[in-house]
């Protein structure tokens, strides 16, 4: 076995229920995860990108034990996930679910101790290892205060914290910038960044494509379950070479949206909300000569175009090229 | 720093008793709920203790003893609703334990670590067992001296080992029940109706005697209806339900064995199960 997570074929399936009134309800199969294979190499910082419902989630807890895969097999730090599942939660340090895995009403300080004794150290080290943590993510100010008087962000910082407790080579880190102010944020990436220069490898989930960028080696587009795309982020950029990203904010109808799409050729157009506005993406093969016919179909759409700017291609574009849908969409089953 | 994949015991008893000391800390920063549940038990007691004196008079004592064996109606009742704290403890805490670190998101964090959920559930048993045995042990003080009976009357021993001994199976009992929880997602409910269901069966103030012979026998299914007799038998000689003390310690023991690894079996199906499906965070 060679990589330091080796997924092979995974899939997940599970029953729903959807309530259809004061009585009934109608049970539902979700395909979470459709046959996922992916390989994750020692010392790399691999991110899961995805918009929301995408799968990404229910792979972090197949990896991590909390859900049994239907079928396929993984290997994690060289353990079966069946298997070894003992072995794998001992060697995983996870960030999950944010703020909601703490006891608010322990102190920072006694949360991490505690975790500390439930990963199996010795009193002095789970002491050592929580002081140790508390001063690299500067949390000294707030350590010995009870949970429930921090802010959102601190919260979040003391759930990455939890997460480094047990010194695990592999962090697997879902959403982890959530909730954080920029400055937070950045902080944050910085210390992911340092911990990979130590060799940790480092398994990143995010919706939002920046981030992705800026932090990943390598990167996985998931999309209802599915791997859309694998690979580094120039490799992924490339992979749109031959086409041009248009984007038009302004006031602009779903009608509007699905003309552009129409328009020969237009390879995909999707929208998002920004700023309380819409940005569409257009991605097309030529957008010097679309541009006129793309002005001329959204006015007579009755679109309000304010900004039209042609842009380089991000990882937003190679989503949207798989997709025809934007980060932004949620895509959970309903 | 390596990160310990093969656990001594040693290592593993000691994230159990984190867990206890988890749930020690957080108490403690509800003090009023301690104080309530060391006081609810003689409030429980006392209201059929006055309706018997209201209703009986100066011959209360002549007539309970003619049905129970003891003319001391105070001790019955006040042990009687004390094991009914110790049995409600440990379903709403085992039960309860599940369901709000479900609705609080930490379940599925301390089910990342490789600490196993047994492990855990005893820690949350022995927490359970401390606040609920302080709490009882100093309520039946408490009462008597409101009551102006002697606590100390009898065998005491004899009595704290039938707790001691009955403990165990409880706490199995309660982790079926918490395995229920799991699976059913509705804690309120199964533990209100479980536990006046089991308080009625267990006798906290009557002697089970004068239950209809089916509603005896099922009541003789459940640990607690063994712990409170063999409490009440050894200080107030209420007579053991086999004559001697040492049968009936034999049933408790017997109980002691079967219901923890039966409880574990059920658990651990419920848990795979649900990790099968929607997993152990879903509220």
């Amino acid at each position: 076995m060679q990589g330091q997570v080796r997924i092979e074929n995974l899939t997940k399936t599970y029953h729903t229920r959807q309530r259809k009134g004061l009585f009934k309800s109608e049970e539902k199969l979700v395909e979470a995860l459709k046959g996922v294979s992916l390989e994750i190499k020692p010392g790399e910082i691999f991110g899961l990108l995805g918009p929301n419902g995408a799968g990404k989630t229910t792979l972090i807890k197949c990896l991590t034990t909390l859900l049994l895969p239907t079928s396929g097999e993984a290997w994690i730090n060289g353990y079966h996930l069946t298997r070894d599942d003992n072995q794998i939660r001992a060697t995983v340090g996870c960030m999950l679910m944010g703020e909601r895995g703490l006891y608010w009403k322990l102190t920072g300080r006694e949360n991490m101790t505690f975790f500390g004794a439930l990963y199996h150290l010795n009193p002095a080290a789970r002491r050592r290892r929580a002081d140790e943590i508390i001063e690299r993510l500067h949390l000294g100010d707030i350590a010995d205060r009870a949970v429930e008087t921090y802010s959102s962000g601190q919260k979040m910082k003391l759930a990455f914290a939890k997460a480094l407790i047990n010194d695990a080579p592999l962090l697997i880190l879902d959403e982890p910038t959530n909730t954080l102010d920029l400055p937070s944020a950045r902080e944050l990436r910085a210390v992911v960044h340092e911990l990979n220069q130590e060799g940790k490898t480092v398994i990143y989930t995010t919706h939002i494509m920046a981030e992705a960028e800026t932090m990943c080696d390598r990167v996985a587009i998931i999309d209802r379950g599915e791997v859309l795309a694998l690979g580094n982020v120039p490799e992924l950029k490339a992979s749109l070479n031959r086409e041009a990203v248009i984007r038009i904010e302004g006031v602009i109808s779903a009608k509007a949206s699905q003309a552009v799409q129409a328009l020969p050729g237009v390879s995909q157009a999707a929208t998002t909300p920004v700023n309380g506005h819409v940005q569409l993406t257009v991605m097309a093969q030529d957008h010097q000569a679309l541009l006129p016919r793309l002005i001329e179909t959204l006015t007579a759409y009755n679109a309000v175009m304010q900004k039209i700017t042609p842009e380089e291609v991000t990882l937003e574009d190679v989503f949207i090229a798989r997709t025809g849908r934007t980060l932004a969409d949620d895509t959970r089953v309903k | 720093m390596a990160t310990i994949t093969h656990p001594t015991f040693g290592q593993k008893l000691s994230a159990m008793l984190a867990e206890t000391r988890l749930r020690l800390l957080n108490i403690s920063r509800y003090p009023g709920q301690l104080v309530l549940e060391i006081i609810i038990p003689v409030v429980f007691a006392s209201m059929p203790m006055l309706l018997g004196r209201a209703t009986a008079g100066a011959d209360a004592g002549a007539n309970f003893a003619a049905n129970t064996g003891t003319a001391n109606y105070v001790a019955f009742l006040l042990i009687g609703s004390n094991v009914f704290t110790l049995v409600s403890n440990a379903f709403w805490h085992i039960a309860y334990w599940l369901r709000f670190e479900q609705e609080t998101g930490t379940l599925e964090a301390i089910y990342l670590t490789p600490t196993s959920s047994l492990n855990l559930a005893a820690g949350v048993a022995v927490y359970s067992a401390i606040r609920g045995l302080t709490a009882a042990i100093l309520s039946y003080i408490i009462g008597c001296l409101v009551f102006q009976v002697n606590p100390l009357q009898g065998d005491v021993l004899l009595a704290l080992a039938f707790i001691f001994v009955g403990l165990i199976p409880l706490y199995g009992v309660a982790f079926l029940f918490g395995a229920l929880v799991l699976k059913v997602k509705e804690s309120n409910a199964l533990v209100s109706l479980m536990q006046w269901v089991v308080s009625f069966l267990m006798g906290i103030f009557f002697p089970i005697t004068v239950l209809p012979p089916f509603i005896r026998f099922v009541a003789l299914l459940f640990p607690p209806t063994w712990i409170t007799n063999g409490v009440r038998s050894s200080l107030l000689g209420v007579g053991f339900f086999f004559g001697q003390w040492y049968f009936d310690m034999a049933v408790l023991w017997a109980f002691l064995l079967f219901a923890p690894l039966f409880s574990f079996w059920v658990f651990n199906r419920v848990e795979r199960n649900v990790k099968a499906n929607e997993g152990v965070g879903e509220f």
